[in-house]
């Protein structure tokens, strides 16, 4: 059983992380540095805190953006998200790059016209990027400084640069000769640094004298797939076993051809920049030898591959030989994976599919292994290597397709509603006839999505799909099933059933490699197959559909999907309890309710963040509640610290409860209590000993003390508290016992349970010492009544060592002891197991109450109060209501059923009070706020009260009835005071509310005020902004012109690095 | 249409549910085995198939969901088993906690499927016990006990009494893998009303008859054709006989493929 905790804690993304995601950066702890220990279990929940180090701080700016032997310019926004800068034109799809700093090898400032702020970026890869820093001068060299101290923070990461880059096929297609077609305008850079390009050949063509068999590879490079290329770079099964798809029909060599011409100006790998021609070489499919690498590029896992050199492999060898349920599946899945390619028939294909898999489900336990991972990851693998594919499933797990293969499926189940949302906005016909028919869309999409088209149709044409989602983002799966479902629109009014849509489907993807126009007179236009036509609807038709768009539908969305998810899987945990003793099933689910909602309450994740919890067994990720089991299975366990506020929910002598009136409202504030009372309950119903207990714990632990009659709870009571289960209590484990009493009744009004405690343990040991096996008593001293104390007793024991660990009251004893008090006896009956209180959870519908609103006033009531501000009004409240003479608070009695002090006591409780003397009460308070004071052994307070008690004890029947009469007249004079001077009180005139310094609204608005502005900035900029094609006039020409600047003399920062970088600003 | 004038063909879905690795996918690929549709693709939340079944008078055609077995897959179950006119819950005899699982679908179907449809519990892997008492388990299939559910007043062409066979004898369950045994979980089933079978989708035994037995039992007569378009009228389900009409664009591209079993 596993819970979607995550959906309660779920954090809508900030704008920091939407901005990295956007640019594909991951977080940075994801990034360690090269002297950090490799991360090889996933941590997560470690936001915000990077191990140890300083955050390196992040930056916005407008700026225009050039490239040496281009004409285009653009202008945009620069963000320098450490390690990273990220630039983005203002119409967010002309151009775009992420340039991990690490690659920067020259940062100079330009010197030009007055009033420009330009920097010249000189790339690893020779490329010079002018970037002209539009905002305010100040604000520019701000920009510049946090640019530098970044850029000084990766100078190790640098010097792992080389060694990394012969892992990537671009390099090895670059490093051989430009063939002559391709004309070379960078030739002048290789007189600036000829030994740079020199050093990235690295590999076997080293030296310039190779230039001949180069340039035979770069042939069998462009012939695609068949003959094995040779170099270092990392690669796929494709490059063994052939790569689907037909190379001539695909074009494959021009392509390559294309793409060595675009990395030659725009860069490579790495520093790779994204104009124009880059989305038209995407659509129309990459390459397949280079398909691998640019994946990983477009989609950032090369950053987390750069940054995590030995996770894989440490990942392979810390679980070589383990089995889990995860790898069970896994080997289940393996021989459905493609099974139509060849790879997958061999053992080679088998061994990398799986390894990739399992390192993945020992990376995150959590999610371990899903079914259609199997479907994507040998797809991956095609193209890419082992590694490659392990951190591009990182990044598709985490940020592409989030929560898609998690165990709730949450991200899958949302995505599904999304769709038919977006279908029921674009293609309303559709979406009607489906609902008329009751055929779900999801029956057929779902595949679409889990497996990125993968499983749907034919290899080459998936493919190209995943090419456009890992370069554009989820938003292409919506595009393109939309596409398909409008494609087929016709057909889809036709169909009346789930398998008649399946097949529609089915034939639909069979057939997409055929001519869209078959009979079409003009043989190009007969070309046109139903794939093409199916990317010229999804991008021209569909680009409606943006990251906003989803992103604003999954927030709409994800509370009704939380909700459902929590409702089923509620529904499936309490189905899979193997017992659930007595309990109703609506019982359990309110169990269930309590128990989840102490798992995600502040108090229990507040602890976890202090770290004052002590680590459990096998939690080394992240969330100690979940656990993997020997089967790895996932389950929701709760440590001591959860365990506490749930049961605070439930035992009403497991809270405090304070309940506080003024003159506006009567409240109740919880407070979860401690005592050893509550570890005992908890190591009690730990079954299987693992220090937490899971749900099925929880049920079977309540189910006995709640369902119980007398003797079943003098029983578990006895239990508890004989730690070694000899059968005998300790003098020690007597007094713990009695203080857990004491604990009980804490709060009950009156004394009589003190002196019934008191009365116990007298008791006790009387009877203890005549029943105890022989031994255990030392020396038996005749009991001379008043003398004789419990203290005394005490004291004798602890003068030799050891007896009062020794065994001493049985389990029969016990029981006789409680049955001599009536008192005891009603307790251990009926009040024990009344304590526990079964009422509905507050937080059931979690999600959906932030919607629900209850009246005018009680949406009023919603809106203004939050749990932000809640203890803030609350405090307001207790202002004025002291202010007016109205504040009064009272503790909760725990047994009691009233809440009213005027009649706390009920009728019952009085008759019992009547058996002390009004004197003995006065006392008895004082015991009461003792008791807290634990080291204070209870023994010697007892002692007092208890011989008070005996002495009364015998006061008989008429004593019993005046003393009754007496607190009954007690409590109505005192009643009678209070609401006389609740009335005085109400006679004061109403004050003028004045000085209410609550400014929490006024923040909350601030942000949205804030967004708005932005909003109104981005639209004015693109009004105003530039077109597709860049800047003209003016702008363009100061660009032109910074591209001759000559660097700044003066002002000149230089750092250098023995890879011979230098940063200068 | 025009091939299959002289049988009506009825459609019926039928949902596959039960624990991971119970072989769910391969009663099915045998059921199917030879004319099922070629690109069944692996299991992704669920795998769709066809498959035709000639009764005396009536040709059925089974459109399968064979569902994930996976645990975090069931969330996605209810899509599939929605509409369902049957449902096979399959279980391993050689590992008891799959029967377990196989009771939390049937009691999930009881509560949230259809109300008529018809469940049968299947044990597979047969073949893995050195069952002394193979030819004893053959006739295993129980009857649905419909008594109590008006709606599933068996019609008289589907004399489901008729089809009855003797209870599972006791089998001795000396052999090691076994750990159901056919008494607990036909037991169970005749409690629960479900047909019971012991199976085995490696040699085949009594595969058909799970699915001939279900085509049997479901009472085709209270199955209303649904409307080619528009509203979907819930009510109606008990007033029409079945329909031949319901062949319709699908079926006919599917009749080219499937043969009968």
């Amino acid at each position: 059983m596993s819970l979607p905790m995550h959906l309660r804690r779920y954090h809508e993304k900030s704008r920091d992380e939407q901005t990295r995601d956007f640019f594909n950066v991951p977080m940075q702890e994801a990034l360690p540095g090269p002297s950090d220990p490799p991360s090889v279990v996933k941590l997560r929940g470690v936001h915000h805190t990077r191990g140890g180090g300083t955050e390196l701080q992040g930056m916005d700016i407008n700026a225009v953006i050039s490239v040496e032997g281009k004409e285009e310019v653009y202008a945009g926004r620069l963000s320098l998200l450490p390690p990273f800068l990220c630039f983005i034109s203002l119409d967010r799809k002309s151009c775009r790059c992420t340039i991990p700093l690490y690659t920067i090898r020259r940062v100079e400032r330009l010197n030009s016209r007055a009033g420009v702020f330009a920097l010249s970026l000189a790339t690893w890869h020779g490329m010079r990027i002018i970037l002209q820093l539009t905002s305010l001068l100040p604000t520019a060299e701000h920009f510049a400084i946090l640019l530098r101290d970044a850029l000084k923070s990766q100078l190790a990461a640098m010097k792992q640069l080389k060694p990394f880059l012969p892992s990537l096929y671009s390099e090895y297609l670059l490093a051989s000769p430009a063939s002559s077609t391709a004309p070379h305008p960078h030739g002048h850079n290789h007189n600036h640094q000829p030994q740079t390009d020199h050093l990235l050949l690295g590999t076997e063509l080293g030296e310039k004298g190779a230039t001949g068999t180069a340039a035979q590879d770069v042939e069998g490079d462009l012939r695609g797939p068949g003959g094995e290329g040779k170099g270092l770079y990392q690669r796929g099964l494709g490059e063994t076993f052939g790569f689907p798809g037909d190379a001539r029909k695909m074009r494959e060599r021009s392509k390559m051809k294309l793409w060595r011409e675009y990395f030659m100006i725009h860069g490579r790998n790495f520093t790779l920049l994204r104009y124009p021609p880059f989305q038209r070489l995407l659509q129309v499919g990459l390459p397949s030898r280079l398909r691998g690498e640019l994946w990983e590029v477009m989609s950032g896992s090369i950053y987390l591959r750069f940054s995590n050199p030995e996770t894989y492999g440490l990942l392979l060898s810390q679980n070589a030989g383990k089995s889990s349920q995860s790898t069970d599946e896994i080997e289940k899945d393996l021989n459905r994976s493609l099974p139509e390619y060849k790879a997958y028939q061999a053992e080679e294909g088998l061994a990398r599919l799986r390894r990739v898999l399992v390192a993945y489900s020992f990376r995150n336990p959590e999610l371990g292994y899903c079914q259609a991972l199997n479907i994507v990851v040998a797809g991956l693998l095609i193209y890419m290597s082992e590694e490659q594919a392990f951190w591009l499933l990182e990044v598709l797990c985490d940020r592409i397709l989030p929560g898609y293969y998690s165990p709730s499926m949450e991200g899958t189940l949302l995505d599904q509603r999304v769709f038919e949302a977006l279908v029921h906005r674009c293609l309303p016909m559709i979406q009607e006839h489906f609902v008329s028919v009751d055929v779900q869309i999801s029956v057929a999409s779902l595949p679409w999505f889990l497996s990125l088209y993968i499983n749907s149709m034919p290899l080459i044409f998936a493919f190209r799909i995943v090419d456009c989602v890992l370069a554009m983002g989820v938003k292409v799966l919506f595009q393109i099933g939309l596409a398909v479902l409008k494609i087929n629109g016709e057909a889809l009014l036709e169909v009346t059933d789930d398998g008649m849509f399946i097949n529609l489907m089915r034939s639909y993807f069979a057939t997409i490699g055929d001519s869209a126009h078959p009979n079409h007179p003009d043989p190009r236009v007969r070309a046109i197959t139903n794939f093409q036509e199916l990317l010229v609807v999804a991008f021209r038709e569909f680009n409606v559909i943006t990251d906003e768009t989803i992103l604003a539908e999954r927030k709409r969305l994800r509370a009704i999907i939380s909700d459902e998810i929590e409702k089923f899987s509620k529904r499936a945990a309490v189905r899979n309890l193997k017992h659930i003793g007595k309990f109703s099933k609506d019982q359990i689910g309110i169990i269930y309710d309590h128990y989840f909602a102490a798992v995600c309450s502040e108090e229990a994740g507040s602890a976890r963040e202090s770290g004052s919890n002590t680590p459990l067994p096998g939690d080394q990720f992240d969330q100690p509640r979940i656990q993997v089991d020997a089967q790895g299975r996932v389950e929701t366990r709760i440590d001591l610290r959860t365990f506490k506020v749930f049961l605070s929910e439930i035992a009403t002598w497991a809270r405090e409860e304070t309940i506080t009136t003024n003159a506006f409202i009567q409240r109740t504030d919880k407070k979860i209590a401690d005592h050893e009372l509550i570890d005992r309950l908890f190591f009690a119903w730990d079954s299987q000993k693992l220090g937490t207990l899971s749900l099925q714990d929880v049920v079977m632990g309540l189910d006995r003390v709640m369902t119980g009659g007398l003797m079943e709870s003098i029983e578990w009571f006895f239990e508890l508290h004989d730690k070694n289960k000899d059968g005998y209590l300790t003098k020690d484990e007597v007094i713990q016992l009695s203080e857990s009493l004491l604990f009980i009744f804490r709060n009950e009004p009156g004394d009589v349970y003190l002196a019934a405690v008191s009365k116990f343990i007298l008791n006790a040991y009387e009877f203890g010492d005549a029943t105890a096996p022989q031994g255990s008593v030392e020396e038996k001293k005749p009991f001379d009544g008043d003398l004789e104390t419990a203290s005394g007793a005490r004291e004798r024991s602890n003068s030799t060592a050891g007896p009062h660990n020794l065994p001493y009251l049985n389990l029969a004893t016990f029981r006789m002891v409680v049955l001599a008090d009536e008192l005891l006896e009603g307790f251990f009956d009926h009040d024990l197991s009344a304590s526990f209180e079964l009422e509905k959870s507050e937080t059931e519908d979690y999600h959906q109450q932030h919607q629900r609103s209850e009246g005018l006033l009680g949406g009023l009531m919603n809106l203004v109060v939050t749990n932000e501000n809640k203890t803030r009004l609350n405090r307001l409240a207790d202002g004025f209501g002291a202010a007016l003479g109205k504040h009064a608070e009272w503790r909760k009695p725990s047994l009691a059923k009233s809440t009213d002090p005027n009649q706390s006591g009920s009728s019952d409780l009085r008759a019992r009070e009547s058996l002390l003397t009004p004197a003995q009460q006065q006392g008895h308070l004082q015991h009461q706020q003792q008791q807290r004071n634990r080291s204070e052994s209870a023994a010697s307070q007892i002692s007092q009260a208890s011989t008070k008690t005996v002495s009364s004890a015998g006061g008989g029947s008429s004593e019993e009835k005046k003393s009754l009469r007496e607190v009954e007249q007690r409590y109505r004079e005192e009643s009678v005071m209070v609401r006389a001077a609740q009335e005085a009180v109400m006679q004061r005139p109403n004050f003028a509310i004045d000085a209410i310094g609550d400014s929490d609204g006024e923040d909350e608005e601030e942000g949205e005020d804030d967004s708005g502005v932005m909003d109104e900035v981005e639209a004015f900029l693109k009004a105003h902004g530039a077109d597709d094609e860049g800047l003209k006039g003016e702008q363009k020409k100061v660009a032109t012109d910074l591209l001759s600047a000559e660097p700044m003399g003066p002002k000149k920062t230089t750092t250098s690095t023995s890879s011979g970088s230098l940063v200068d600003l | 249409m025009a091939e299959e004038t002289p049988v009506k063909a009825v459609q019926v879905k039928l949902v596959l549910l039960g624990e991971a690795a119970v072989g769910k996918s391969s009663l099915v690929l045998r059921f199917c085995q030879g004319d099922f549709n070629e690109n069944t693709s692996p299991t992704i939340g669920a795998a769709f198939l066809t498959q035709k079944c000639r009764l005396e008078n009536r040709i059925v055609k089974f459109e399968i969901w064979d569902t994930a077995g996976q645990e975090r897959f069931h969330s996605l179950a209810p899509m599939y088993y929605r509409n369902a006119q049957a449902a096979v819950v399959v279980y391993d005899i050689t590992k008891a906690s799959s029967l377990e699982k196989a009771k939390a679908w049937v009691k999930e179907l009881q509560r949230q499927a259809n109300a008529n449809i018809v469940i049968a519990l299947v044990g597979n892997k047969v073949d893995l016990v050195s069952e002394t008492s193979a030819t004893e388990t053959t006739p295993a299939a129980t009857s649905a006990a419909t008594e109590g559910d008006d709606e599933t007043e068996s019609p008289a062409e589907d004399d489901e009494d008729s089809a009855t066979p003797s209870p599972a004898a006791p089998a001795a369950d000396s052999d090691d893998a076994r750990q159901v045994s056919t008494v607990e979980a036909s037991t169970y089933a005749k409690e629960s009303g479900l047909l019971f079978f012991e199976a085995s989708a490696k040699t085949g035994h009594n595969v058909g008859e799970v699915f001939t037995e279900i085509a049997k039992t479901i009472p085709f007569d209270t199955i209303a054709p649904k409307p080619a378009a528009g509203a979907q009228q819930p009510g109606r389900r008990n007033a029409n006989g079945q329909e031949g009409g319901r062949v319709s664009l699908g079926a006919d591209q599917q009749a080219k493929k499937g043969g009968c079993c």
